[in-house]
């Protein structure tokens, strides 16, 4: 009985730790995403409320949680609210099967910085990603909004597509790792001393594709098309409603995809690999806490990636979009499949 | 103890959301009522230790089959979805026979295959080898041949909708020119 409670009480911190992380990270996100923005433009950013516009994030959610609640004539209340839920929800739990670190013993008990390690974590996450198409569909069909509705279609279009490809993107580094286990692929790739992007650059890149065409981020963000669509599914949202949106596509989303990427393809927590030979640590006077850095490094990395590319491309039109998903990226990754089973032996030995 | 709890509560929502599915009005509820039916199905899964069963559960079924049911209801104005006069009346009772029919097939499996299932045959093998392995390797040993007839049956239907969905020489580049 006490293990039962004992391991409860660590999963409500566990959960606790991680949600607050998670949001508490996308709201400041927005910040880190104008900075970068503005400093692409030489411009200098928000820098007006606290010390280079520190507390921006606070202003913002002050100002977008007192504005007035505007909902559509003719809507209907239960499923408007219902696609908020529905959109931060499965965004949120992708989390869950996220490993952060290595085990560890803390009092004679050992960890692991993950909530919780199923071994067919790879699967769960395709699958809470996908259910972001649910919100999209009925936030478009409750706002009662022709405008809404038609955003709400592309967008889920392109989710849908580019879910497909993803699916088969990762399946190369699982055929390598022979597991689904999040935790257990990282393990594999340092039992191996390869980092998977080195034999899959083709899955890495499509990964990437994909991950940009998912969260809506440039050059795939025909859902926003301010000029075209009226920033499309979520026109009809206002105040925070309208904010959360963006938050959990722009942030919550990337983060998770990305930190994915990096189990899949950047071998986790594992410091700089040189491919079969071993790792290299300049962090190494951290000790234990360097893999957690390199974590953090690595998913940084890819995030500061994806805002570049978001504020120095123009955008595709939509059915470019879908095509290449259909036409170009889904053959690409059944040949790296193929390709992935044939010398996958070699790396297994 | 605490996994009975949970698969009360998984159970008791699956047939709770499984009689909205029937008794909603509104396509789009019932939509929910069914991705919330298959939700706790795969809670019921993963409570009883079918982890890849679980998944799978719910990226097929809650995502893939579910989704074209709201992209085809999306389609369907507001005023439309709260008609509630166009259901079958007399069909219904006609097929109502057959219903019964097939129900007391499903109990009839059901009891077969209670009957014939492996009785804690594949637990020591689970705990050896984890869920993903031990279903792929009886599927690609005992069950290939049904395994591999699935599969084709699949690619027709696959062929059956592009053909049936293909609308040939009638593209937007030719009205254009």
């Amino acid at each position: 009985m006490e293990g039962v409670v004992f391991w409860l009480i660590l999963t409500l911190v566990k959960i606790l730790v991680i949600l607050a992380i998670v949001l508490g990270i996308g709201a400041y996100l927005t910040l880190l995403e104008r900075k970068v923005a503005a400093h692409i433009q030489r411009r200098p950013g928000p820098m007006v409320v606290g010390w280079h516009g520190l507390l921006q994030p606070l202003a913002d959610g002050l100002k977008l949680i007192t504005k007035e609640d505007l909902f559509p004539r003719y809507g209907n209340r239960f499923l408007y609210n219902l696609a908020l839920v529905m959109a931060l929800v499965p965004a949120a739990l992708v989390f869950a099967v996220v490993p952060f670190g290595p085990e560890f013993e803390l009092f004679d008990v050992k960890v692991k910085p993950m909530l919780t390690d199923v071994n067919v974590g790879l699967l769960l996450v395709f699958a809470f990603g996908s259910m972001a198409v649910f919100a999209i569909a009925l936030a478009g069909w409750a706002s009662n909004s022709k405008y809404a509705l038609i955003g709400s279609m592309r967008k889920a279009g392109i989710v849908v597509s580019y879910e497909v490809v993803i699916t088969f993107a990762v399946m190369g580094p699982i055929i390598l790792a022979g597991t689904l286990s999040t935790y257990e692929i990282v393990q594999k790739q340092i039992q191996q001393e390869l980092w998977y992007v080195w034999l899959q650059p083709l899955a890495f890149v499509v990964y990437m594709f994909a991950m940009l065409a998912e969260t809506g981020r440039v050059p795939f963000d025909v859902q926003e098309a301010e000029a075209e669509l009226v920033t499309g599914f979520t026109v009809e949202y206002g105040g925070m409603k309208f904010g959360l949106f963006p938050l959990v596509e722009w942030y919550i989303e990337v983060l998770s995809l990305s930190a994915i990427a990096v189990v899949l393809f950047l071998g986790g927590w594992s410091p700089i690999n040189i491919p079969f030979l071993g790792f290299v640590d300049p962090l190494f006077f951290l000790g234990p806490f360097s893999p957690f850095l390199w974590f953090v490094l690595k998913v940084s990395l890819l995030f500061l990636f994806v805002l570049w590319l978001h504020w120095t491309l123009p955008r595709y039109r939509i059915d470019q979009i879908t095509e290449t998903a259909w036409k170009v990226m889904l053959p690409i990754t059944l040949v790296n499949i193929v390709l992935t089973a044939v010398f996958a032996p070699l790396v297994w030995e | 103890m605490i996994q009975w709890l949970v698969f009360l509560l998984f159970s008791s929502l699956a047939v709770v959301s499984a009689l909205g599915v029937v008794l909603l009005s509104n396509p789009i509820y019932v939509i929910l009522a069914l991705l919330s039916v298959l939700v706790s199905v795969a809670g019921i899964f993963f409570v009883a230790g079918a982890e890849l069963v679980g998944a799978l559960q719910l990226i097929i079924y809650a995502v893939a089959v579910t989704v074209f049911y709201v992209f085809v209801l999306t389609a369907v104005p507001w005023e439309k979805a709260l008609k509630k006069d166009s259901h079958y009346r007399v069909e219904g009772l006609l097929s109502f026979p057959l219903l019964l029919l097939l129900y007391a097939e499903m109990l009839l499996v059901f009891l077969v295959g209670v009957s014939v299932s492996p009785k804690g045959q594949f637990r020591e093998l689970l705990k050896e080898f984890g869920n993903t392995e031990v279903v792929g390797g009886i599927l690609f040993s005992k069950y290939f041949l049904a395994f591999e007839l699935v599969s084709l049956v699949l690619l027709i239907g696959m062929i059956g909708a592009v053909i049936i969905g293909r609308k040939e020489a009638q593209t937007y580049d030719d009205r254009a020119s």
